[in-house]
């Protein structure tokens, strides 16, 4: 095997690779989920109940409600787009505030609030945001607290907002979506063509070809990990460790990505393959963001192994004590499928001519 | 003319490479097995109500009053039976009264409440709790509020009978389905373009009409018996049958519209992946919108021709609308489908002459 000849191929692969749409696909793509995901879907996970208020006066409960941590509170202009967002589900309650709400309530005169419900609110958030504006509502009108409340809080959990929930899937997507699919196109396209037969006939050996192959897939792979954490503010305090482990799951990913290019003559089976096995990387993710699926099924997965200890550390300040153990088992996995890789290598022989 | 005798024959062709390439045929049923495992992981039910552990030595008249929709209240017979349901998760928080609750308020001091919650309760549920409190004892005291709610449910109201996230992703699957084989499809043809195959084949009495209409029916076919099926084993034709069946076959030839247009633009297979990308993500737009509610606010999303196939579907399933409600929007699928249809066929066409 020869270093340098390993360089030159990696290098001709980057130099390739680089103008196809799919290069540039995995580059933009997870950081285009990252943007959607919390742009659009971290902030509507949130379970609090969302009330939207127009305010016909200048109401002190306007002020109140941005404060209050049981709701989350939307301002409107008019009437019209206050009644859209409740048809549209954007808000739970839309409230109209008239225009001398707090001189009502302090007089004790009898007031009028119009409220509008969205019909598929939840029971509870009906009731929280009906318990939270009567209660700001008797601030306003000069009525303190009639109790003390002493918390006690049991347990040692963290409640996990939905923003970290879907961390996990848009790592796997960043470091899998690359690590897979480059090294596989690569390869099945250069076997259709028959360029790689020409170049075995050239003093460059399969192994330095499928390395050269594989390492420009686990560099992406671990690029756009890389890229990912830091978009979001993921990296913490254990750098080395979360790059370890993006390598560990780079080095997963171009090996499955050497092998399915080995085995698989054409795109289309490429797609096909991705379409459906595509769930069984994913799986892990995905009972992640609904805690309601059976948890033990994920360690059925390999991902599993790459995306705890990243969550762990990431989420709970875990270190290299608490990720040892599922980092061997990935880097088990990792042994095992390369093994698998140099048997198929060997017995299939896939780019003799 | 349309010769039926050569379509039946292509179509036959296409179909038996498609059984006779094994993997190819386990990879799509292994998929479907995928896409019904999610769908059964997801929760069958929807918890709408907040659920509280009561410890009170002597109960407060106005706790009885204060159950009902959004909320259940559960008695303990102590302190400890009570920490204990919190930490089992058996309710959201615990609540504790002082044995001389009563007594306090009568002589208008203000009691202590215990409160007791698991550290992983999201803040807001633990703020709305607080607020409850307060109302509670407001209510209590005889403390009334000077407001007059007026509410309007806007929409259907779901109250107690809220569609459950198991129902909501029917849609999505089975339109990601479609869309998944409508890439195929595209796949196919780009396949073939770049192999030349077309050419060898229009050189035989075979025109490219009925290539199109073989391939139109080989990908419509394919996309609706796979999604025929996923939809009986989910239950999504228990309602309305050949309404839904009916819409789907409309969105499969949609799909294959569009599978023409990307195929005829499309230089290779990394060109597909792309544009088929784009496609994917646009036409499942409106699929997140069922899912979550709320997510799209734009009127845009109507300008998508999967929002009346979706939006159909859903309302078909979950709110049992029969041909008389949706007829409109089955006239919109159908103008979209055979204008996507006409369009793809004709640039196909364009691109080979």
């Amino acid at each position: 095997m020869n270093l340098k000849r390993i360089f030159i191929l990696l290098g001709k692969e980057l130099i390739y690779s680089s103008k196809s749409f799919l290069f540039i696909w995995i580059l933009v793509a997870p950081i285009f989920v990252t943007l959607l995901f919390s742009l659009v879907f971290g902030t509507l996970f949130r379970e609090k109940p969302r009330l939207g208020i127009f305010d016909l006066g200048t109401s002190q409960l306007v002020e109140m409600a941005k404060t209050t941590d049981s709701l989350s509170l939307k301002l409107y202009n008019n009437h019209v787009d206050l009644k859209k967002a409740v048809e549209k589900g954007v808000i739970d309650f839309g409230l109209i505030l008239p225009p001398d709400y707090d001189n009502s309530l302090i007089t004790g005169e009898r007031v009028e609030l119009q409220v509008y419900t969205w019909g598929q609110s939840l029971a509870k958030n009906r009731m929280i945001l009906g318990v939270t504006i009567a209660n700001l509502s008797r601030k306003i009108s000069g009525i303190e607290s009639p109790l003390k409340i002493e918390t006690i809080t049991l347990g040692d959990t963290k409640s996990i907002p939905w923003e970290d929930r879907i961390l996990p899937f848009i790592v796997l997507m960043a470091v899998f979506l690359g690590g897979v699919f480059l090294p596989a196109t690569s390869l099945i396209e250069e076997k259709n063509k028959g360029t790689i037969q020409a170049v075995i006939v050239t003093p460059i050996t399969t192994a330095e070809i499928i390395i050269a192959k594989g390492s420009l897939g686990v560099i992406l792979s671990m690029l756009m990990g890389i890229i990912i954490l830091f978009l979001n503010n993921a990296f913490g305090n254990q750098p080395l460790l979360l790059l370890t482990l993006l390598l560990l799951g780079a080095i997963m990913a171009a090996t499955i990505s050497l092998m399915l290019g080995t085995l698989i003559k054409d795109f289309t089976t490429l797609f096909s393959v991705w379409k459906s096995g595509g769930i069984l990387l994913f799986f892990p993710a995905l009972a992640y963001i609904f805690p309601q699926i059976p948890q033990w099924l994920s360690k059925l997965f390999p991902t599993y192994y790459l995306i705890t200890p990243i969550v762990e550390v990431i989420q709970k300040g875990a270190g290299w004590q608490e990720a040892w153990l599922n980092m061997t088992v990935l880097s088990g996995v990792d042994v095992l499928l390369i093994v698998i890789l140099l048997v198929i290598i060997k017995v299939k022989n896939p780019f003799t001519a | 003319m349309i010769n039926f005798h050569i379509i039946k024959t292509l179509v036959a062709k296409e179909l038996k490479l498609f059984m006779k390439n094994r993997f190819f045929a386990l990879i799509t049923v292994l998929g479907m097995f995928f896409y019904i495992l999610v769908y059964f992981l997801m929760p069958k039910t929807v918890n709408e109500t907040l659920k509280l552990g009561i410890y009170a030595p002597t109960i407060p008249p106005i706790l009885e009053q204060f159950q009902g929709e959004g909320l259940k209240l559960d008695s303990f017979d102590s302190e400890e039976k009570l920490k204990n349901a919190v930490l089992q998760g058996k309710v959201s928080a615990g609540i504790a009264f002082p044995v001389d609750f009563m007594k306090i308020i009568a002589t208008g001091e203000r009691p202590t409440l215990k409160l007791f919650i698991l550290s992983n309760l999201p803040s807001e549920v633990k703020s709305a709790v607080e607020l409850m409190l307060n109302e509670l004892i407001l209510m209590q005291t005889g403390h009334p509020l000077s407001v007059e709610v007026k509410q309007e449910i806007l929409g259907y109201d779901m109250l107690g009978k809220q569609i459950p996230p198991r129902k909501l992703i029917i849609p999505l699957l089975a339109f990601i389905l479609i869309l998944t084989e409508g890439w195929g499809l595209a796949t196919l043809i780009a396949e073939e373009i770049e192999k030349k195959t077309i050419q060898a084949l229009l050189v035989t009495p075979i025109t490219i009409r009925d290539i199109f209409i073989a391939k139109g029916i080989t990908g419509t076919a394919l996309a609706f018996i796979q999604v025929t099926f996923f939809l009986i084993i989910t239950g999504g034709l228990s309602k309305e049958p050949l309404l839904i069946l009916t819409t789907l076959m409309m969105g499969a030839i949609m799909i294959t519209g569009f599978s023409f247009l990307i195929g005829s633009v499309a230089k290779d297979f990394m060109s597909v992946l792309g544009w088929g990308i784009i496609m994917f993500f646009g036409m499942s737009f409106p699929s997140f919108n069922i899912l979550f509610p709320g997510a799209i606010i734009t009127d845009w999303i109507k300008l998508i021709p999967s929002y009346y196939l979706v939006e159909t579907i859903y309302r078909v399933i979950n709110y049992g609308y029969g041909w008389k409600e949706v007829w409109l929007y089955l006239i919109y699928i159908l103008a979209f489908s055979i204008g996507l249809l006409l369009l793809g066929t004709l640039s196909l066409r364009r691109r080979f002459q």
